[in-house]
């Protein structure tokens, strides 16, 4: 069963589903934010359940941590928020529509709206700014995407404001001219989120982002997390680091196996959480 | 004027056109054929999917002179194609060098695409790719392989003897020009005649055919961004 606090995650809050914030793309311009909701989310694979009845919203401007420990589910549950498969039960929502209530062209157009990062490496083989450009370049229509590639081969055009500003958020605007496959695993998830961001999108999830980095790229990339939540963007992150939930998140929930258990301020979670499993969690007493 | 034993320029010049021409057509075709076939396969899981890839693989042993036997039945006046009148021309022999290079170009490109890995095509689909786009992606990440499936491809097609024999005929007109005579046709009538300088000559043009198509596809490869290695 779910403990929930006031300002806890609630899907029904009644709360207006759009903010404004500072458009990164458009110099200081103000575009509308949306949240994300998941109401009462199920699924399985084959005969086992990974999650069940999981109801959080992330809101504009702030840092959702979903905390628990790893093979409890919150990759999965990163994969149906952003889209990857529908969900067994439940709905995920953006803006307030059932995305998979709606027709394909417009899911697609919601699903741009979300950005995300994963555990993995996942660049391509290509330069950095390429990477970063990916999700603007597939936006564009077909036409203009080969004239693009018809441009590029007469010579190389100085990065994008957009790709610029995304990579000087995670730091990394100094390798924006280099092969991705000789970056660090720091630097390569720093670039990831610069991907997900580049297109300013409403929601960024962030599966577990910082597991097995240094502190300097951990530093990088909680800085851009931070960044992004100035920006208007909901960040929800995944981690089992509860130090860095503490240390970034404005609110927190906590999923032990496969169900949310609590969720509130992160605060509040941490230093008097209802739920006497989430106080054993917390202090690491709680091993699964 | 140019002259190796009963070899002059013109006769040279003739069977490489053709050797060329009718293995980069046959490549192209297979090509044109076969990459959306291994997209096909290796983005879809569907039932008897081993069994199909077991097909294709078994397709790369095919023998050539069965696979000439075939194409000669099917172009003959009385075979299925026979109306195209296609038989003893550089066509007869690009439909089987087509058949012959296809499987290569299906098994390796497969392989290719199959490797790219899945946290890619996430990464694509997360950045707002479509289905498109995240094929498109996967092609460019397995270009690499790809490239290595077209110069298999071309291998297999300028080396092949027994299938173009005896679909094309081994043609040559009375001025020296080859009509269905290829590199490798000439090296087996030297050899029959006994003039094995002559055949040795005719192999080191063929091998510095073959060199020359790798080293294009090895100069793409080594210009390919990205591949520096996965980490400091």
């Amino acid at each position: 069963m779910t403990t929930e606090r006031p300002g806890a995650d609630e899907p029904d809050s009644g709360e207006p589903d759009e903010t404004t914030a500072p458009d990164p793309a458009s110099n200081g311009a103000r575009r509308s934010k949306t949240r994300l909701a998941a109401r009462g989310l199920g699924h399985g694979f084959g005969d086992g359940t990974v999650l069940e009845d999981i109801s959080l919203a992330v809101e504009p401007g702030e840092i959702l941590a979903v905390v628990g420990p790893s093979g409890t589910g919150k990759t999965t549950l990163f994969r149906l928020l952003a889209m990857f498969e529908r969900p067994d039960e439940g709905t995920v929502e953006v803006g307030g529509d059932d995305v998979w209530g709606l027709p394909e062209a417009r899911r697609l157009a919601v699903r741009r709206r979300v950005g995300m990062a994963f555990q993995t490496r996942s660049l391509f083989s290509t330069t950095v700014e390429e990477n970063v450009s990916y999700g603007l370049r597939v936006r564009r229509s077909w036409s203009a995407r080969v004239r693009d590639a018809v441009e590029g081969l007469f010579g190389r055009e100085e990065p994008s404001e957009t790709v610029e500003d995304a990579l000087r958020t995670v730091g990394m605007f100094d390798k924006v001219g280099r092969d991705a496959g000789s970056l660090s695993a720091g630097e390569a998830q720093r670039v990831a989120i610069a991907r997900a961001l580049a297109p300013d999108p409403d929601v960024l999830l962030l599966d577990e982002p910082t597991s097995n980095l240094d502190p300097r790229n951990t530093a990088a990339i909680e800085s851009a997390m931070r960044a992004a939540r100035d920006r208007g963007i909901a960040v929800a992150l995944a981690t089992h680091d509860m130090q860095q939930a503490r240390r970034v998140s404005d609110r927190t929930a906590v999923i032990l196996g496969g169900t949310c258990i609590e969720s509130g301020p992160t605060d509040e979670v941490f230093e008097s959480p209802d739920d006497d499993r989430v106080r054993q969690f917390v202090e690491g007493k709680l091993v699964y | 004027m140019f002259a190796l034993g009963d070899l002059n320029l013109t006769y040279l010049v003739s069977i490489t056109a053709v050797s060329l021409y009718v293995s980069t057509a046959a490549v192209a075709l297979s090509a044109a054929l076969g990459l959306p076939i291994s997209l096909a396969v290796g983005f879809r899981d569907f039932y008897g999917k081993s069994v199909v890839t077991s097909v294709i693989s078994t397709g790369m042993g095919f023998p050539s002179v069965v696979v000439g036997l075939v194409v000669l039945l099917a172009l003959s006046r009385s075979g299925p194609l026979g109306t195209f009148e296609l038989l003893f021309t550089p066509e007869a022999m690009i439909l089987s060098q087509t058949i012959l290079a296809l499987p290569v170009l299906v098994s390796v490109s497969l392989s290719a695409v199959q490797s790219v890995p899945q946290d890619l095509r996430d990464a694509a689909f997360a950045a707002g790719g479509t289905s498109t786009d995240v094929a498109l992606l996967v092609v460019r990440e397995a270009r690499y392989g790809i490239v290595t499936a077209l110069l298999a491809a071309y291998g297999r097609a300028i080396s092949e003897v027994g299938s173009v024999l005896i679909v094309g005929g081994n043609i040559v007109f009375s001025d020296s020009t080859s009509f269905t005579r290829t590199l490798t046709t000439a090296i087996t009538v030297e050899a029959r005649k006994g003039n094995i300088e002559t055949g040795i000559a005719l192999g080191a043009i063929l091998l510095a055919l073959v060199l020359g198509v790798n080293a294009l596809g090895a100069r793409f490869r080594d210009r390919t961004p990205g591949r520096n290695g996965r980490g400091r």
